[in-house]
């Protein structure tokens, strides 16, 4: 099962803030989409799940296994910047929102979501609500409602841009263990060259004004095996690429 | 051990009724001008059945009204939300419906449709109405877009993205709103009794004060200020019963 995005332009007051971009996803792996603030990767995300904000015009086509599909599709996931957790509702209440949404009933819905608790590292949590829970726990409840809806693709804009340094590193290595027990393909957006060179297995770097991918960079060292000194010069490559694209 | 928070209103609040009371006395003012808090409350304690039995058509007009308006608001209001073309044409209508003053409108109310219940009803409805509804509708722009966002990539309609999340968004604007209401609603039914009514605190005061009783007057004005609490209690009630989340620790 492949995700395809061909020839995406997005249009805003008469020009291009997206122009002709192109890009897969594989089945399974996490694809890093990497670039400026205001180059347009949030709104690629958002096309994608068919949640562009009204006064963009956007052409391109998303094709699933080679077939357009309309948006939104359940094979599509998402988890907006931030966790986006409804304070009114308990953790257990956010992490059925999907399913619910989707059609289960309360109680068909829960009896799915209770069993994830656990590995999630969220049990004694259920009751509680979001605003009693760290941002770390609030990140892990966000993304158990995302992998519980059984998505092949996981769409994720800046997942752990609001928590601190040592959090988000512990997060980071916490996605990754999720994944080997559920594995998905996620897309994963960020502007941190730290975050993408650590999780991904794929690099996309996009380029502001208009926005389009400038360059593809596989990572090939396996993830237990990355360490800093090894990401170095993946990183330097990054940073003059980016750097390159901001320079007049 | 901590002060409850009631100890300072209350402390001043006996202050000035202390305050009051010697000031009648020493000055020796006439209770027919000003009668102290303690004639105040003799004529409350004397009086009780009578008032009390125009204190109930009030609160029986100013429920009815407000519970008629609290509907009506939150109809009209879920309507413009999904239709910004009734937004467009309704609003600025129902923005001028409040600069029609109150003196002039409820005698016409009770030219056109007497003295029964339906046109204190009906001042009150349009009194409480617009806060309501500006409430709900600011309530709602509340709502974070990642919110809307979420729930639209999970397959929620337009209507589903309203019941899971602008509505509880709205819920402590909306909550504001009824307390605003909540006050203007016993007001506005005293002036509609006061404009012309059989039973009511708005008769009972126009009476009161046409017989030089100004005793009965502030007795009138104590008890509509004790159902005007009343109210904002109920309210607040039903807000700690139906917190959830934040909301409901914040105020345990």
């Amino acid at each position: 099962m492949t995700l395809d995005l061909r020839a995406l332009t997005i249009r805003t007051e008469g020009r291009d803030m997206v122009q002709d971009l192109s890009l897969s996803l594989p089945t399974t792996g996490i694809t890093a989409l990497i670039g400026p603030s205001g180059c347009g990767k949030t709104s690629v995300l958002k096309w994608m799940l068919g949640i562009l904000p009204p006064g963009l015009q956007s052409m391109g086509d998303l094709l699933l296994d080679g077939s357009p599909i309309n948006r939104p599709h359940p094979a599509l996931g998402y988890q907006p910047q931030g966790d986006a957790l409804f304070p009114w509702l308990t953790i257990a209440q956010n992490a059925a929102l999907g399913l619910e949404v989707a059609g289960l009933s309360r109680r068909a819905a829960q009896a799915k979501v209770d069993p994830l608790f656990a590995p999630f590292g969220l049990a004694g949590t259920e009751a509680m609500f979001p605003a009693q829970l760290s941002g770390g726990m609030r990140q892990r409840a966000a993304f158990l409602r995302t992998i519980v809806q059984d998505s092949r693709f996981v769409l994720l804009d800046e997942p752990f841009s609001a928590l601190d340094a040592v959090t988000r590193l512990r997060m980071q290595d916490w996605l990754l263990a999720r994944l080997r027990d559920t594995p998905r393909a996620v897309l994963l957006v960020t502007h941190d060259l730290h975050e993408a060179t650590s999780l991904a297995d794929r690099i996309l770097v996009m380029a502001a004004g208009p926005g389009r991918i400038i360059a593809e960079i596989p990572v090939t060292t396996p993830q237990d095996r990355r360490r800093e000194a090894d990401l170095a010069p993946l990183r330097e490559t990054l940073k003059s690429l980016l750097l390159e694209d901001l320079d007049p | 051990m901590t002060i409850p928070r009631i100890f300072a209103p209350l402390a001043l609040f006996a202050a000035l009724l202390a305050g009051w009371e010697a000031y009648c006395r020493m000055a020796g003012v006439p209770p027919l001008v000003l009668p102290p808090p303690s004639g105040v409350l003799r004529a409350l304690v004397l009086h009780r059945a009578e008032i009390g039995g125009h204190a109930r058509a009030t609160m029986a007009v100013a429920a009815l009204g407000f519970s008629l308006s609290v509907g009506f608001a939150f109809v009209t209001s879920v309507a413009l939300h999904f239709s910004h073309r009734a937004e467009r044409a309704l609003m600025p209508l129902f923005v001028a419906s409040q600069t029609v003053p109150l003196v002039a409108l409820a005698p016409l109310m009770i030219l056109w449709f007497g003295f029964g219940l339906l046109p204190k009803v009906l001042l009150v409805v349009l009194v409480t109405f617009l806060p309501m509804l500006m409430s709900l509708m600011s309530g709602y722009r509340q709502t974070p877009r990642a919110f809307a966002d979420l729930l639209f990539s999970m397959g929620a309609g337009r209507w589903g993205v309203f019941r899971r999340a602008t509505l509880p968004s709205a819920r402590a604007s909306f909550l504001a709103g009824l307390r605003i209401s909540a006050t203007y609603a016993i007001v506005a039914t005293i002036f509609a009794e006061y404009a012309g009514a059989r039973q009511g605190l708005g008769i009972y005061i126009l009476s009161a004060k046409n017989n030089f009783r100004a005793d009965l007057v502030l007795a009138a004005v104590v008890v509509s200020a004790c159902l005007t609490l009343a109210l904002l209690a109920l309210l607040r009630l039903i807000d700690r019963l139906t917190a959830r989340g934040p909301e409901a620790r914040n105020d345990a």
